[in-house]
Formats: structure tokens, sequence, C-alpha cells
């Protein structure tokens, strides 16, 4: 958080999410653990001690995104990395440290690099995972101030563990109270009790415990693997020079790259082709889809007009495609290439690709219903191909086809004082109507916007041509009302 | 306009209130006001019409609302017509007017149904149900408001208005409303076609939902709240423009231009509904009576017979001649039969055991004191019936009679069975937004942060405070953003709105009659019980008796002393012979030595004991009376202290003050007297004094309180007081409305003040046994009672195994008083059943851990009781005690049983030691009390080189002199009468003692005070009579040291945390 908005290093605040009505406290920065607040607490209750608590809504998942992205990271000091959530990293260093000069030096680099990052840590390394679990967490010179990092020597992981609290056994919490009201608040006395005696007692997870810290049972880390971005490559033994030779790079990375995306079931929304030339300049294309893609073809084509440009000069070396946006696509897509017409037809959506790759983006349209009465926001841009409309258009009130963005001043003779209008007058042209109805009152809406409300009339001219017009508040009788053309109904 | 305007006038017949929860946006006294000024203004220009002007309520499947409106009617000089729109399951809406009191009736009892076999909140009624109920009601069909897309109504309208007029003949009509959609025209299309086709007449309605089209916003917001979105999410479930107000009637008279007809139908309708609320009969029910007397005879049979009870043969003459008083009065107003019927639920109560005592002005009558419903003495204090009733304020007697709150459902269930659920009720509480929930709700539709909403909500700190601008700039909020300020101004328009309809604490309904006749039955929350619609508001305008059957918890106390002196004492007390007037009693409320008594036990009533050092009983009364927020806020207290010492001359600003004043020294401190000298002084009638009182209880009358506020002021000061005292009277009552006593009810607590100090006084083991019985109530936790228990020479037992019962009880007897012996009741998480069946197997003392179990207890409930350490009969402490029981699941079972398990055959092994400072603390996190020690005692040594004393040091130190002192913290609490001072109540080895912390100091030390379980406190001492207290100049955080009490390697936090919390009040 910090790292992101670094005005909150110098100030108290929690991250909360909502549980059953009220906002419990998740996770705390070192400020607000000084005024003796901690993570289970209720934010209200927090609030009492510190009335100026920053309280920011934890994002869902984000803790353990993030956990995971530090697993990754951690890769760089070995291979096999796992998570232990909710808020641990487990690293199998065995024939990893000496690369850093020793397990001290390489544990104390780890810990000072995540810890520049923003992190506050703490490590622990034993034989064992339960054992370096515990010294991570609960040995003094991990808890102290210091370094945040214990170290047990090869072969003592059973001596350091038996001057720790139960807690640090990993167990559930009830365990560790009943152990704590039976007085046993180190493992020490635990370990000396007979073994059947604890398993009836108090449950083989216990025991299962012990004999994971002290090496007896055998743990298994499961590592993270990293996830693999849609990225090819394709590396030319022979400088590339003429631009037919870029097309067939640009062909063989797109097959290469919709045979992965058709594999993964998932289509392509935005996709960068990179030409990279010996000399070192870099030529680029971007294209963009209406609907997840994995058609070569398709693909191809689009990219087409924009590697006209691309100069091979003194030759090309390496080809890459990216595709940083992708969504999933329905597997059945390929039977559809030659099915029935309609918006569902990927022929349509391709076609409108090419169009917009061509002309520009933004230029062909679509629009959905938005649930605004006001007429200027009663319709929203569609996103995507697929963007489903989250209401239906109301069918309930006659709308023009043809909606002006700006509504156009008319003169209007109209009896008050909310009667439909006799003629008007609109670019110079006198209409008289002869038809009309109304009128529909649709105020402003005031948490956007304050001004006067409207009265729409829809309107029948001697000619037949049906237009929308409307009156900007109430007839005042001073003749300051101003009257407006909104659209056209032919 | 056209000439038609001149002989038709409009009513407005389809009005929804804020009633309809969440739908309308005004209240139904402002719907009515706008109507009859709508009317007015009609009026002006047209003068000869003569009809009356009148306005309909038709809130959603409830009548709620009718009776304010009712109310509001008659000021307003208009005719109210009641009415309610039903909303069915299975067809168009319609709204139903009864033209008189029989349909009316019907009327209520279909929405009984609909209520009945609903959900609380809601109402199912079919088409089936109306046609039923239909007589007499004019019903208007309510179309859908909008055409499907071939410009049309669905054929099932079609179909089903069809139905309608077939079931409802020529009583039905077909509504209109200009919507303003743009289909205005179409719609009327369709029905008029539809009115001439099935002879439907077309009635003009413009489906009023505000009073005002600046309602508007609110009503959207309302609409979001509804329908759980934001503003922005709406859509098209807001309104799209603002016309559902009342407009004047020139303006829906052209509207409806073309269809004058309509218009003219609402006046018809209008004329047929001639049903007033007012000509509702309530008809109180007969009481059985003996010996076929009527119920006046039977009543004064009753009288005589108490009297002869309580006052011998000879009744003194002006009792005597105050029961033929009352009884006379009784009789003309005809109330008779209430008081029987009171009598009957006392006489019942009384039956069963059940200790119960009247309350409130009711202690003001000699009648209800023979019959036994309230224990004020006649002869010891003038009573003045007048408060109580009189024919002025003509209202109807308000008897209310607390019970044992542990035994009320029984007295309760007694009334239903007795008048049946058809004809007895409890009384609805209209639950209005208050300030955080207003805020809150529109803060979330207008999209605002949770954070700011709840800085918003904090703002407010108190009930009935009002929003200000400061408090929310306070909260860092900038009062200049213009979205910030709509929210407030929604938030303080919708304030006040009625919730919902929530259950009143007591407060029955009888009639003879059906009581669904007069008013909507539903079902409460509560299991086995039922409501009516109407508040006590407006039952009282429709004129109905009203019983309360409240609950009290010093009663259920009260009564288990009782059962226990009898038990162990053989002493036989009732309320009534518990000796009077004991100096020693007096003696030991003078040394504020209260803990548990009833009312004065609280640190403001202890700090004002030894000053006000009551000796009779009357002192007693004012003592009640004058803790409380009316009297201190007012500043009454000082004044009154000074004149009681004699520091400053008793005098009455007039001489008709004087006997208003007499027995307060000058100073007024009950309701009746501040209301008496609004009539005397400023010229109010009594309704008015009454009616200033109760528009002070409302917040939302803010108007009204300003107006009363002028009148007593000028009123006073025009007959020659001071404006200052004036100021003061009026402050005075301001405080009353919500929180003062009346005199009468100040002296019915009084009496449970005396008898609980009383048995305290004499019998400390009976008083303390049966107060643990009866928590929670009260100030203290048990840890306080047991050791002001102990400190007055009881001794106590721990809970144990062999021992204990589910009730703490008392043992054999050593020296003085019964020992006792704490119950499992005191152990947290231990369920009776379990207590039930351990009791009923300890035919001879259990041994073994296994002979618990084989009696059926789970190891879930042993682990408990080992856990509070009840198994010392057994030779085990806590610790052995958990290693036994953790070895009982493992029990060799069917085929096996009895045969010894393998944990017996194990090695033993030797558990660490518990030290007493661990068992200590482990006691309180189990039982939240320890008999073994007070865990400050193993601190003293450390609170020593702190330089901290004792409580039991303090008096031994000069006032003024600079102290350190520490202590478990038991209270905090910031009385919102005094300005942000907080008063905190430690509690050492030795006693208790009273910390004061100044606004400033208690921002600076927030977070130790909030935050310490332990609390070492400096500053300087000041002793004044005898109350000694500890102005606070710095606070710390002592919880370390409880970590030191055991040798257990966990945080503070966890150690800390098994102390009880310690309670905070306001």
């Amino acid at each position: 958080m910090t790292i992101r908005r670094p005005a909150l290093r110098d100030i108290a605040f929690v991250l909360a999410v909502p549980d059953h009505g009220r906002k419990v406290i998740t996770g705390v920065n070192s400020i607000a653990r000084n005024e003796g607040i901690d993570s289970g607490m209720a934010v209200a209750d927090a609030r009492v001690l510190y009335p100026t608590l920053e309280v920011i809504d934890e994002p869902p998942g984000l803790a353990a995104r993030l956990l995971r992205a530090l697993a990754v990271w951690c890769i760089r000091y070995s291979p096999v990395t796992a998570i232990d959530a909710p808020d641990g990293l487990l690293l199998e260093t065995t024939g990893c440290d000496h690369l850093w000069g020793g397990e001290e030096a390489y544990l104390t680099q780890i810990l000072y690099r995540l810890r520049a990052n923003g992190y506050d840590v703490r490590g622990g390394m034993a034989d064992t995972i339960g054992a370096a679990w515990a010294v991570a967490r609960y040995s003094m010179s991990a808890r102290g101030s210091g370094q945040g990092a214990s170290i047990v020597p090869r072969g003592q992981a059973t001596a350091a563990m038996l001057e720790l609290p139960p807690a640090a056994l990993r167990l559930a919490p009830d365990l560790v109270d009943r152990l704590q009201k039976l007085g046993l608040i180190r493992i020490g006395p635990v370990v000396r009790i007979q073994r059947r005696a604890l398993q009836r007692r108090l449950g083989p997870e216990l025991l299962l415990r012990l004999d994971q810290a002290f090496g007896i049972e055998e743990e298994p880390l499961l590592p993270v693997q990293p996830v693999l971005p849609y990225h090819e490559r394709l590396p030319c033994l022979e400088p590339i020079g003429t631009t037919g030779g870029v097309a067939i790079g640009l062909e063989r990375l797109l097959d290469m790259l919709c045979g992965r995306l058709q594999r993964d079931g998932k289509g392509l929304r935005e996709a960068v082709f990179k030409a990279w030339r010996i000399d070192g300049r870099l030529m680029q294309a971007q294209i963009g889809t209406n609907r997840g893609s994995n058609h070569a073809p398709h693909l191809f084509r689009l990219f087409e007009e924009k590697i006209r440009g691309f100069e091979p000069g003194p030759g090309i070396e390496l080809f890459t495609i990216d595709a940083p946006k992708t969504e999933d696509v329905s597997p059945l897509q390929k039977t559809l290439w030659t099915g029935a017409c309609g918006p569902d037809d990927p022929r349509l959506s391709e076609l409108v690709d090419r169009i917009s790759n061509k002309l520009g983006a933004g230029l062909i349209h679509r629009y959905l219903p938005a649930e605004h009465y006001w007429p200027e926001r009663a319709y929203a841009p569609a996103r995507g191909f697929d963007d489903a409309p989250a209401s239906v258009w109301p069918s309930d009130r006659p709308r023009p086809i043809r909606l002006l963005s700006i509504p156009e001043r008319i003169e209007v003779a109209a009896p008050i004082p909310d009667y439909p209008p006799m003629h008007f007058r609109h670019h110079n042209t006198l209409h008289k109507i002869v038809r009309a109805d109304g009128p529909e009152r649709i105020e402003q809406e005031w948490w956007i916007d304050r001004a006067q409300h409207r009265d729409y009339y829809v309107v029948e001219d001697e000619t037949g041509a049906r237009y929308w017009l409307f009156r900007s508040g109430h007839y005042t009788g001073d003749h300051s009302n101003q009257w407006y053309l909104h659209g056209f109904f032919s | 306009m056209g000439s038609l305007a001149d002989y038709t006038e409009y009513i407005e017949l389809q009005v929804t209130s804020n009633f309809s929860f969440l739908r309308g946006a005004s209240h139904p006294e402002e719907l009515v006001q706008q109507a009859a000024a709508n009317h007015q203004i009609g009026q002006m220009r047209q003068a000869r019409r003569n009809e009356q002007p009148a306005v309909a309520l038709t809130d959603r499947n409830t009548l709620a609302g009718i009776v304010r409106a009712h109310a509001e009617a008659k000021k307003a000089n208009i005719r109210f017509i009641p009415g309610c729109r039903l909303d069915l399951l299975d067809g168009p809406s319609l709204l139903a007017l009864p033209t008189d009191k029989d349909a009316y009736s019907r009327l209520s009892a279909l929405l009984t149904v609909g209520n009945l076999r609903a959900e609380k909140g809601e109402c199912h009624l079919h088409r089936e149900d109306v046609y039923r109920h239909s007589a007499g009601m004019i019903l208007v069909l309510v179309p859908p408001d909008r055409l499907n897309p071939v410009f049309d109504y669905d054929p099932d309208f079609y179909a089903a208005a069809r139905e309608y007029r077939e079931a409802f003949g020529s009583a039905c009509y077909l509504a209109a409303c200009r919507y303003y959609r743009g289909d205005d025209a179409k719609q009327f299309f369709r029905l008029s076609a539809l009115a001439a086709g099935l002879h439907l007449p077309l009635v003009a309605t413009n489906d009023i939902h505000y009073h005002h089209p600046d309602r508007r916003e609110l009503q959207d917001v309302l609409t979001c709240i509804r329908e759980k979105c934001t503003i922005r999410e709406a859509g098209f479930r807001l309104h799209q423009n603002a016309e559902r107000y009342m407009k004047p009637v020139a303006e829906m008279q052209r509207l409806f231009r073309q269809y004058p007809d309509a218009i003219a139908r609402t006046r018809e309708i209008a004329e047929a509904c001639r049903f007033s609320l007012d000509s509702l009969k309530y008809i109180y029910p007969e009481e059985i009576t003996t010996e076929g007397r009527t119920p006046m005879e039977e009543l004064t049979h009753l009288t005589r017979e108490g009297a002869l009870q309580l006052f011998g043969e000879r009744v003194p003459p002006n009792i005597e001649a105050n029961i033929r008083h009352e009884l006379a009065f009784i009789e003309q107003m005809n109330y008779p039969a209430y008081f029987l019927t009171v009598y009957d639920i006392v006489r019942y109560a009384r039956g069963q055991g059940i200790l119960c005592q009247g309350r409130g002005s009711a202690a003001n009558s000699t009648v209800c004191y023979c019959l036994g419903i309230t224990s004020v003495d006649p002869t010891k204090f003038d009573l003045l019936f007048e408060r109580f009733l009189s024919a002025a304020r003509n209202e109807p007697p308000d008897i209310d009679v607390d019970f044992e709150h542990e035994r009320r459902e029984e007295v309760m269930q007694y009334v239903y069975g007795k008048y049946g659920r058809d004809r007895a009720a409890i009384v609805a509480t209209v639950t209005q937004v208050h300030q955080k929930g207003a805020i809150r709700d529109v803060g979330k539709v207008m999209g605002l942060s949770p954070d700011t909403v709840d800085r918003l909500a904090k703002s407010v700190w108190q009930y009935h405070e009002l929003l200000n601008d400061e408090r929310v700039a306070e909260q860092g909020l900038d009062t200049h953003d213009p979205h910030l300020l709509k929210v407030l101004d929604l938030t303080r328009q919708y304030i006040g709105f009625p919730r919902q309809l929530g259950q009143h604490t007591g407060g029955f309904v009888i009639t003879r009659e059906k009581l669904s006749d007069l008013c909507p039955i539903l079902n409460a929350r509560m299991e086995d019980r039922t409501n009516i619609e109407w508040n006590k508001d407006d039952i009282d305008v429709l004129g109905f008796l009203k019983i309360d059957v409240l609950a009290l918890g010093m009663l259920t106390c009260i009564r288990k002393a009782f059962d226990l002196a009898l038990r162990h004492y053989g002493l036989s007390w009732t309320l009534a012979n518990i000796p009077q007037d004991d100096p020693a009693v007096y003696e030991m409320v003078s040394a504020a030595d209260t803990i548990g008594v009833f009312q004065i036990e609280s640190r403001a009533q202890q700090s004002m004991l030894p000053r006000l050092r009551p000796k009779t009983f009357y002192d007693l009364v004012i003592e009640v009376a004058i803790v409380r927020p009316g009297p201190i806020q007012g500043d009454m207290v000082h004044p009154y202290l000074r004149r009681r010492n004699g520091e400053e001359p008793v005098s009455f600003p007039s001489k008709e003050l004087e006997d208003i004043l007499g027995r307060t020294l000058g100073v007024p401190l009950f309701q009746e007297q501040a209301m008496k000298i609004a009539i005397v002084a400023a010229g109010f009638t009594p309704s008015e004094a009454d009616e200033l009182r109760r528009s002070m209880a409302t917040f939302k009358a803010v108007g009204q309180v300003t107006r009363f506020k002028r009148k007593l002021i000028n009123g006073m000061t025009g007959n020659g007081y001071t404006p200052e005292y004036a100021e003061r009277v009026f402050r005075q009552i301001e405080g009353f409305g919500s929180y003062g006593f009346p005199e009468s009810h100040a002296v019915s607590f009084a009496l449970l003040v005396y008898i609980s100090a009383w048995i305290k006084c004499y019998y400390p083991d009976v008083f303390v046994c049966a107060l643990l019985n009866s928590l929670p109530m009260g100030f203290y936790q048990p840890a306080q009672l047991v050791i002001d228990a102990r400190k007055h020479g009881v001794v106590f037992h721990p809970a144990d195994v062999n021992h204990s019962q589910w009730d703490n009880t008392l043992e054999a007897k050593a020296d003085r008083y019964f020992t006792v012996r704490l119950g499992f009741r005191q152990i947290e998480g231990v369920k009776e059943e379990d207590v039930l069946l351990l009791v009923a197997g300890r035919t001879q003392p259990y041994t073994t851990v296994h002979a618990l179990q084989d009696a059926g207890l789970p190891v879930g409930c042993l682990e408990k009781l080992a856990d509070a350490d009840a198994f010392r009969s057994l030779g085990l402490d806590r610790r052995q005690a958990l290693w036994e029981v953790s070895a009982l699941a493992d029990r060799p079972i069917g085929l096996f049983r009895g045969t010894a398990s393998e944990s017996a055959m194990e090695m033993k092994i030797a558990l660490p030691e518990m030290a007493l400072s661990e068992h200590v603390i482990q006691d309180y996190a189990t039982t939240s009390l320890s008999l073994k020690a007070h865990p400050v005692q193993f601190m003293r040594e450390r609170l020593r080189n702190l330089g901290a004393i004792s409580a039991a040091d303090l008096p031994m130190r000069r006032n003024g002199q600079f102290v350190k002192v520490a202590g478990l913290v038991l209270v905090r609490q910031r009385p919102g009468t005094a300005s942000g001072v907080c008063f905190i109540t430690l509690e050492d080895e030795t006693g208790q003692f009273n910390l004061i912390v100044w606004a400033s100091l208690f921002e600076q030390f927030r977070k130790e005070i909030l935050g310490a379980k332990v609390l070492l406190a400096e500053g300087h001492l000041q002793i004044e009579k005898g109350v000694v207290h500890v102005i606070v100049q710095r606070c710390h955080n002592l919880n370390r040291l409880l970590t030191g009490l055991t040798p257990a390697a966990v945080d503070e936090g966890e150690q800390a945390s098994l102390f009880p919390e310690a309670r905070n009040f306001k």
C-alpha cells in the first residue's frame, strides 16, 4: 500500500473488509499497531482508540495476489518457492544459499530486498518447514527489532523449538488455548508427556505438527508456477530484408499464438507485433478487436494494412508478438465461422474490426440503453461487441429516430400554459403543426445537474414530417421560455 | 378556465403518505395541511360554494397514518376521509373508501386478515378477500401507470376491471391520473373507452406522493432506499417528473378539462364517504362482577373492602372524602370497568406470586391504592387526583403497572387469554427515523463512501440532537461541498419519518367488540404477540383506554429476596410490611453505601447522596427525581442543595408559585411542577401545558417548540417574572420532555428504593443473592456486587459441582448471615438444561469426573465447569480437572463400558502448578469475578513503586492533594449533560473510587482511557462532604501489569481480554 500511496507512510492506517454488517480490520501498519490496533478488531472499535485512523477497503483477493507475486519474485532465490497462506512464503534453499555466500547472507539479502520494497517481513531458516515457520514468527531474535532473521543451525531444530510457545507449532487456536490452560506454555513440557496421552487428550494434530517440526514426518512443498504470458518470439536465422518476409514472420507468429490461445480457450482483444532491426530500431503495429478472436487469418488481415509501413532496412533479426489483452471465448466459435447471420456471426465483428482498423477507431458506434429519463443520457456507447444491454430500450414512449446531440433553438407559437405549439420556425422554414401529442414532462436528474425541466411534444407538420420539440421550464408568461427541436422521427 | 370549474370541486382521493414506508415523502399532517391550504385558495375565488373541503388518505394496506391525519384535519378545518390502498397479490390495486362505520370495520377486518396471514410488515390480500369485505365501501380501481408497446393496457387488466365491476357494482370507480409521461391522451382515451364499456365511472386522482414538488428529491431517495440502490443506479425506478404533488384545485380542473365528470365525481365520492373516526365508538369491555353488581357497584365494593383492610374500621375523613370524590368522578366518566380490568390483572399477578406495583400518575389515586394497584399511601402524601384524571384534560386514564421482568410474559398471556386475541392487542410504537439512521440511509443512496457516512453519523452524538454544520465540519468534512449539503438537507427532511411499526413496551388496548372493527391487527415480531397499527398518541386522540403492563427488573429481585427470606429466615415480607422510616436505612443511604439499590446506585446518585443526606421518605423521592437530565440541564440541582443546607434563603418568585413549589423549597424538580408553572405563571391551559411537554419529547416538532417557548416566556414576563427565570423554567420543561419524572412516579420508585435499601441494610446476604439471580440489571457487574456484600460481612463459597444450583443459593448460617453459594448461572457458557441434569444426578456427592459424564453432562459443559474451577470438592483444581475432562472423550463405551480407560492407567502427569494470581485471572475469565483475591492485589507492589495509593487511603488524604491511583476500569461515563466530561470508576482490592476527566484531557488521553483495563491516573483530590473524586491530569495504561500475573508467554492483549469490558454509559 505504502508503495503506491507514499502519503500513507507516516500515518496510521488499516485495511478492512466488511463482515456481517461491520468492518473488520485485516491489516495494520506499524504506526496503527503502536496505537493498540490489531487485526481482527472492528473498525468502529479501532476508531474509538484512534479517531483519525485511515481505513482502506481491502480489495478482495489483494493479499493473495500480492503473496503470489512475491512468491514468483522469490524464484530468483530458489526455484522451489511455495505459498504458505495466508501470510507466508516457503523457500527450499538447499543448494541455493552458497551462491549468496552462506545462509546468513542469503537470508539477510532476501529480507533486505523485501523490506526495501516496503514489506514488513520476518525470516527464519531451519532443517524443517515447521521449525523455520516457528523461528521466523516466535524466536526472540525474529520478533525483536533487529535483523528479524533467525537461523537454526543444521540438526538443532528440536532444541530450538523447545523454548517456543505451542502456538509456534502451527496449531488451531482452540488447541493453543487449551494447552495454555493446562499450563503448557512451552513446547518443551509438552514433548515430555507420553505420546499416547497426548494423542488421546489433545488429538492427532498436535503430534503431527510436532513430528513435522522435528523432521520425523515429511512435509511436501507445492511450488508456484509462474503465469505464462501470451508472448511469442521468432528469431531469424538470417536478417529479413523484404516486406514479404515480414508478412511470413507475422503469419508464423500468429499461427503459434492462435494455437496457444485456442488450446487455452482464449481470444485476443489486443495484439502488438514488433520487428527488431539489427540496427537497433524497433517497429511495431498494434491492433484491437471488438470480440476476442483467435482466428489467425482474420488477425493477419487486421495487421496487413499496418505492416506495410515496416521498412526492413538493414534487416530484421527478431519478430515478437504479444497479446496483452485476452478474454475467454466460447470453444464453439470455430464451428460458427460458417454459421448463421446476425450479431453473433463472427464475420460481422470481423468486418467491423477491419473497418475500424482501416479508418480509425471510434468511427463505428453501437449504443446501448442507459437508464436515464433525460434524453441526452438515455444511451451510452457499447464497449465491445458482446456488451449486453443492462436493460431494454423503453418501448412505452416515443423517441425520435435521430436525436440531435445539441438541441436547436426554434421559434414557436404555443397556447399557454402547456398545450402543444401551433407552428414553429426552424432554419428559416415555418412548420405548421397539424397533429401533436404531449407533453411528456422530464425533470432534470437533480443529483447530476440542476436545470429546468422539459416538456416534450411529438408534432407533425403539414408535410407529414414528425419532430420532437420541447419547451424548457414552465410557461412563465413573459416569453422567456425557450423552445428547442431535439429530434426527427422520419 | 371553463365555466364548469365553478360548479365542481376537486378532492384528492389517492394520497400516499410516509406511512406507506419508503414510498410517500410527506407526513400525513403535511398532506392534510396542504389540502386545506389548496382549498382555501379555491374558496376565496369561489365564495358561493358551501360544501366543506375534504381530503382522503390511502396508504398501502395500512391505516396506520389515518389518526394523525384525522387529528390534523380537525385543526385545519377540513373533512378527512380515511381510506386505504389495497395492493393485492392477484389483481390490480384498489382504493378502498368506507362510506360508514360498518364499512370501516370491514376494511379494518380485511387488513387484519391480510396482516395475520403474513410476516410482520407485510399484508397478503387476494381479490376474494376484498369481495367478502367490500360492502359499504367505494372502491376505485387504479389502472397501471403505463401502456404497453401497442399503446393499450394488458388484457389481464381489462379482465380484472370487468370482474371488479361485477363484484362491486355501482360502488366501483376507475381512477384516471395525468402522469405527464407523454401518453396521457392515449391513456385517457383507453380509460374512457373502458369506463363507457363497463359503466365504470372515471374519477380524477393525482396519485399524491408528497405535498409539495420540493419533496420529489426525498421521494427519489426513499425509492432508492426501498430498492437498495444508489441514486445513480436507480434509473427508471424513479419517477420521471415531480408531478405527484398536491396541485391547486384549479390546476386539476384544467388538467381534466376534457373530463369534467371525473372531477365532479371526486366530490360525489367524498359526499358518499361520511365516515369519520370521531364516530368510532370505543366500548370498554364489561368486567366480570360478583353477586350481580354493576361495574360501578363492584368497584365501590372493592374499594371499600380495600380501605377497610388498609385503614381499619375508621377510615380517616380526608381519605373518605378522596374516595368519594374519586368514585363519583369515575362514575361520571364511566371508567369503572377500566379500573376493574387493572384490578383483575393485578389480582391475577398476585395470585401467581408475581410482584407488581403501579407507577406513574395513577399513584395519585386513593382508589388505586385501595385496590392494591399502587402503593403510595394517601395518609402520608398529598395525592392530587387531578394529576391522574381530570375533567379539564378529558383524557382517558392511563394506569401503568410494573411487573417482575422475568414473569411479565405470564401476565401478558393472561390478558390475551382473558379477552381473546381478537379483543386485546398491544399498542404500536411508530419507530421514527433517527439522526444516524437517516444519515446512513441517505448517505448510502447518494453514493458517499462508507467512511464518510460513518463520519457523518458520528457527528451526531445524541438521540435528538440536530445535525449541525459545526459538528460535520469537526469530522473533517467540507460543509461547502454542494453534494454534501444536499445530503444533509435531505437527511434533515427524512429525520422523523415513520420507519416501522414496532411494539409498545406493554400497552394493551382491550375492547368489548372485536378489536379489528376499530383498527387492523398485525403480528408482532415476538412470538405470541399481536399489535394494533396505532400508537399511544393515536389511541389517545380517539379516547381508547390503555393498560400498561410493564417490566421492572428490581421487582424480580425483590420477589426473589422475599422468597429467600421466607425459606431461610422464616420471614414473610411483602411490599407493604417492610418497616417504614428506619433511620439505619437512611444512614446507609446517606453514606452512599448503595451498590445494588434500585435507582440510587449510579455514580451520579452516589455522589449526590452524601450532599442530600436523605432522612425521610420524601427525601428519597427527591433524590430519585433530582439526579435526572431534566433538573440537571435546567440547573435546578445546586439551588435545591444550597437551600436545603440553609446556605441560601428559601424564597418564591411569587405567592402563586409558593403553592406549587413549597415542598421542593422553591425549586421545580418534578414534571407536574414545571407544567403547573406554565399554567399558573404563563397562562397556559392545562392541555396546552401537556402539549408543550409532549412536543418536547418528539424532536421533529421543532417549530412547535419555539412557538411554545415564545408563549411561555412572554406569558411569564407579562406576569412580572424575570426573563432569566422564565428562560430557566423553559429549559426545565425542555429537559422534562424526555427525561423528567412526575412526582407520583418518583414516589412509586422511591418505595422500591426504600425496600431494596432496607433489605440490603439488614439482610445483605438475601439481597446480594437475589440480585445476582436477577441479573442482568442495574449498574454493576457481579464482581462489584460480591465485593460489596463481602464488605458487609457476607461469606461466599465458589461454584462447585457438588454444592451449587443453577441459581445462587444461601447455605448454612455463618455467624450473622447465611453464606452464599455461587450458582452455575455465574459461569459463562454453561447452559441451564445441563445444570438440571447435574443437579438431578447428584443423589450422592460426585467423586469422579466420570460420574458427571454419566449423569449426562456433555464434555463441553464439563470443560466449562473445569475452567471455572468448580471441581474443588473432588480435590481437583481447574488445571487437573481439565486434564481429567480431556480424557473423557476417550472413555470405553458400549461393550467396554465400565472397564477402565487407558487414560486411567497412564503414568500420573505433573502439570505445572498454577499461581494464585493465575487462578484469579482465570476466575475472571470464566465467572467475571473471583473469590480468591482481587487482581489489583498482585500488582500492589509494583503500583507502590509507581507511587500509587489505594482506594482505602484516599479519604485519609487532604482535599487538593496530588495523588496517583490505579485500578481496574469498571465504568466509563460521558453523560450528555456534562459537556464532554468523562467519569471513570476504578476498583482496586480495597474499594472503588471515581475519576473526573475534563473534556480537553479526555481527548488527550483518549487512547489510555478507552484502551486500559488497568488505569493509573494522576491528579488532585477533591473531597466535598465526604464525596471523593480525583480530578485527573494524566492517565497511563497499565495493562502490561496484567501480563505479569501469569507466567505464560502470551501477548498482553490476550491477557487483558480475559477481563470483562468496562461498561460505557452516556
